[in-house]
């Protein structure tokens, strides 16, 4: 991937995650559901964990630094 | 690049792999912990039936929390950046980092757990140790997420001195790339923590 579009791709999944904090506080003004907050929760850990933690990586070959 | 470079190089991207597997590992371990903690959560606020929650203070949640999710973007920043060779970079957000962490760490001391008192500083809503199974469980996860906090910014600080030596290189940052791992897990963890401490269930009348 190219050097401007990796860092782009950081600001954007963070980005994405401080809009979903955001909704998760507004959505928790309206309901007390655990369901639906801990969805959002779970919809945040996917991108923390594909995109900061990089999880594709332990089964990708030649991935090494 | 010669055959024995080519060699080495290959070693280590075998070594990486099998310390990332490891690493991953221990992620796994650890979820046990943080779920058993999450699962007491909700086995004990409980009332009648309802899932409920003492009253926190909202802004203290909502602002350590996006410090934390803010410290994460600049970890993977800094990953990025001795990807490609940015030194400078690199060093500048992996310290941002470790500051933002220092940030979340004393806004939960301060604010959340009141073990400094800061005369401007008027707390609400704040709950003691003592408060029964409220200040059991706050201070239980978020003791046992704090401690976490604690060895990462400790280990930003190696890394980050490590880096001014020039250790890492685009080729070899496993000490980076672990840094940042472990330091998205304290994120991940929080991530489901908040909601929890501060969000699900109705205000509890104590």
């Amino acid at each position: 991937m190219k050097k401007t579009s990796v860092f782009r791709q950081g600001i954007i999944v963070g980005l994405l995650l401080l809009a979903l904090t955001i909704v998760e506080y507004v959505v928790a003004l309206q309901t007390t559901s655990a369901t639906i907050l801990m969805l959002i929760g779970a919809a945040k850990a996917v991108l923390v964990v594909y995109y900061f933690m990089h999880i594709a990586s332990l089964w990708r070959e030649g991935e090494g630094h | 690049m010669s055959a024995v470079a080519t060699d080495a190089l290959a070693v280590y991207r075998t070594a990486t792999r099998n310390n990332r597997l490891g690493l991953w590992l221990f992620f796994f371990s650890e979820i046990f912990l943080f779920g058993g903690l999450l699962i007491t959560r909700f086995a004990l606020w409980q009332e009648d039936g309802r899932i409920v929650r003492p009253e926190l203070d909202q802004t203290v949640g909502l602002v350590v929390t996006t410090v934390l999710l803010v410290s994460s973007y600049f970890m993977n920043r800094a990953e990025v950046a001795v990807a490609h060779g940015r030194k400078g970079d690199f060093l500048a957000s992996l310290f941002i980092t470790g500051v933002l962490g220092l940030v979340f760490l004393l806004g939960v001391i301060i604010f959340e757990w009141g073990v400094i008192h800061l005369p401007f500083i008027q707390l609400e809503h704040h709950v003691s140790p003592r408060d029964g199974v409220f200040g059991a469980v706050i201070f239980g996860m978020t003791g046992m997420h704090a401690i976490h906090v604690i060895t990462g910014v400790i280990f930003i600080a190696i890394v980050w001195v490590n880096g001014r030596k020039d250790v890492y290189t685009p080729e070899r940052h496993w000490g980076v790339e672990a840094c940042a791992i472990y330091w998205h897990y304290v994120d991940l963890v929080w991530i489901f923590f908040y909601p929890a401490l501060y969000l699900i269930g109705e205000v509890a009348h104590h």
